[in-house]
């Protein structure tokens, strides 16, 4: 079985883009788990707000969520443009 | 040194049965430990009813148990194994399972000894709502273990199946993977199952009254934390069961294993953090239980969004296996 | 377990393309489809003051709907689209549960239902984003904060069609694959019926809900 060089290197970015999103979106995951439990929380004590809480929330989320799509965006780099 | 495939199969095994059983004994002392703890803090606070505290205390601990237990059946299973012939691919099976049970025993044991320790805390907080309680940690430690469950089928699978006609080269990558997967994905959610399990015994200990929203929340909250899981599982599958050319090098067997690897980590962030969107919602159901439609409508989007980093995970995962 | 992942393709031939059509999923999509035709006629046929039992449903189902409509995309909008959410709702609920009645699969275990079905509900929001902003704010949303981050704007809209799609398609597929798995591991004893109620019932219900929810908020976020 010869290895040769390219194949290596293309080994090494499949594993690359695997690590970056699996790594990746472990963040994002628990940061936005957060900002939904205390969410739920400011709708507990002011119930009358819920619309503008739960806007609130999803924009922060999404803010939250960048650095998952960074994550993403280099993994698909990975996979097809190296 | 010459070595045959039948020696590297046993050796295999019994580096997998050690795997296996070595994680799988974490999460399940960390869990009962916990549960240990929040009940002692309980006695100290109410010591006439010691004795139904220390009862629950058991049997939390006794469900806490039962993901190191599964470890410890497939790590047996591993042990005992007839490799008499067994082709080379059987190594990398074994190796597969032994690292898929363990590390999905990981979470659900230490997810499932949050209930056991909130219920013990909240009889000595409210004594009369005793039996509700024991009820609730029951159920919740109970879908706590399915991650461990998942875990424990795909490592049976990798066990018993016959891979004789898998090509080695990219097949050990294929089969490792799988076991990575699911088991790695499991410990996320297994821990969220538990954190929401542990907020809504703390609720029931908070309002008796207001158990069957609050158990309908949990439970839902629940299922939407195991998706991570599901996610590894359904990647697992795919590893295990597709059929892939033989080849001299190195990529595409590189690409099946990070494909198991991605997936796996992955699912590690979005189960953690959907367990505490679930336990923030649950905890306020118990409060105000007439909030209980908005507050899970709002648990579920907010779980919904937090998923999706894993499910980018996973479109990773399916372009590593069905395109590279 | 031989029947994982086989699927019965129809391929046509369009000038030098093929056109490949999945048999069962067309299918089991008609048989849903006809479903709900039959619940509609049920729910709304002979409608009296004092409604029979199947009215209740549909009118509970509606009256529900319409509210969580109404609270995310305010009352104008509601009444144009509550119609449509609810129908996407029902149409997953019954796509979900189909595969629990022996022999038919749930068209949702196919990713081509599930990504038109995010497909649609993206087409819709953004259509809504632009009529209710104008083109010019709609477009200039893109390059907030600063122009540069247009290209991760745009990945992270269509990413959104991607988990959308991918959520419903994997629980399903997952929970289809388990219960066949487990089936075959315990030799169909005791365990599937649990199986199929937790799997096919509860989980079905769930995802259907988190499609239907995360649907109006993407419109709701558009509108905003």
């Amino acid at each position: 079985m010869a290895i040769e060089g390219a194949d290596l290197v293309k080994a090494a970015a499949y594993l690359g883009a695997g690590i970056a999103m699996g790594l990746g979106a472990i963040g994002p995951g628990v940061g936005e788990g957060i900002t939904a439990a205390k969410a739920c929380e400011a709708i507990g004590h002011n119930p009358n707000e819920a619309g503008l809480l739960t806007r609130t929330m999803l924009v922060g989320q999404a803010v939250a969520e960048s650095t998952g799509i960074y994550s993403l965006v280099i993994a698909l780099l990975l996979l097809f443009v190296v | 040194m010459d070595m045959s495939p039948e020696t590297i199969v046993a050796m295999a095994a019994y580096s997998g049965a050690g795997i296996c059983i070595g994680f799988g004994a974490i999460g399940a002392a960390v869990g009962e430990g916990y549960t240990a703890a929040e009940a002692n803090v309980a006695v100290s606070r109410n010591t006439e009813i010691s004795g139904d505290i220390f009862k629950n205390m058991l049997v939390g601990q006794a469900v806490a148990e039962s993901a190191s237990i599964f470890a410890l059946v497939v790590a047996i299973l591993l042990l005992f194994m007839d490799f008499h012939g067994a082709p080379l691919i059987k190594a990398a099976a074994l190796t597969g399972s032994g690292l898929c049970m363990g590390l999905g025993a990981l979470g659900s044991g230490i997810g499932s000894g949050i209930p056991g320790g909130q219920a013990c805390f909240g009889i000595a907080r409210q004594p009369a709502a005793m039996n509700r309680l024991t009820t609730n940690m029951l159920i919740g430690s109970a879908v706590c273990q399915t991650p461990a469950i998942f875990s424990m089928v795909v490592a049976l699978l990798l066990l018993f199946l016959d891979f004789s006609a898998m090509p080695f080269q990219p097949g050990w990558a294929a089969l490792i993977g799988a076991g990575l997967s699911t088991g790695l994905a499991s410990i996320g959610s297994g821990y969220g199952g538990g954190t929401v399990a542990g907020a809504s015994c703390e609720g029931v200990a908070r309002q008796p009254l207001s158990v069957g929203p609050v158990t309908t929340t949990m439970l839902v909250g629940q299922a939407v934390a195991q998706t991570p899981a599901i996610f590894g599982l359904l990647i697992s599958f795919i590893l295990i069961f597709r059929t892939v050319p033989a080849t001299e090098s190195l990529a595409p067997a590189m690409a099946l294993f990070s494909a198991g690897l991605c997936t796996g980590l992955g699912g590690i962030g979005p189960g953690v953090g959907n367990g505490e969107a679930g336990g923030g919602a649950v905890r306020w159901v118990a409060r105000n239980s007439a909030m209980a439609a908005d507050l899970m409508r709002v648990m579920l989007v907010g779980q919904a969004v937090s998923q999706s980093t894993a499910i980018y995970a996973m479109v990773i995962s399916l372009v590593l296996i069905f395109v590279m | 377990m031989g029947e994982l992942g086989r699927i019965h393709q129809l391929l046509v031939p369009v000038g030098g393309l093929r056109l490949a059509i999945n048999l069962e999923v067309v299918v089991m999509t008609w048989i849903v489809i006809l479903l709900l035709i039959l619940f509609g006629l049920a729910t709304s046929r002979r409608r009296s003051l004092v409604p029979r039992p199947i009215q209740v449903v549909g009118e509970i189902l509606l009256a529900q709907f319409y509210g969580l409509t109404e609270d995310a995309l305010g009352e104008d909008l509601a009444k144009k689209y509550a119609p449509m959410i609810t129908a996407l709702f029902i149409f997953l609920l019954f796509s979900n549960w189909l595969g629990i009645i022996p022999h038919l699969e749930e068209p949702t275990k196919d990713l081509n239902t599930t990504l038109s079905l995010g497909l649609m509900g993206f087409a819709v929001a953004h259509y809504v984003g632009i009529r209710s902003k104008g083109f010019k704010a709609y477009i200039s949303e893109y390059f907030q904060p600063i122009f540069f981050m247009l290209p991760l704007n745009l990945i992270g809209e269509v990413s959104k069609i991607v988990s959308i799609s991918f959520r419903l398609f994997g629980n399903i597929m997952g929970g289809s694959i388990i219960i066949m798995v487990v089936s075959y591991l315990c030799w169909n004893l005791l365990l599937p019926p649990f199986l199929n109620a937790f799997f096919g019932i509860f989980v079905g219900t769930v995802q259907a809900f988190v499609f239907t929810m995360l649907t109006v908020v993407y419109i709701a976020v558009q509108v905003k």
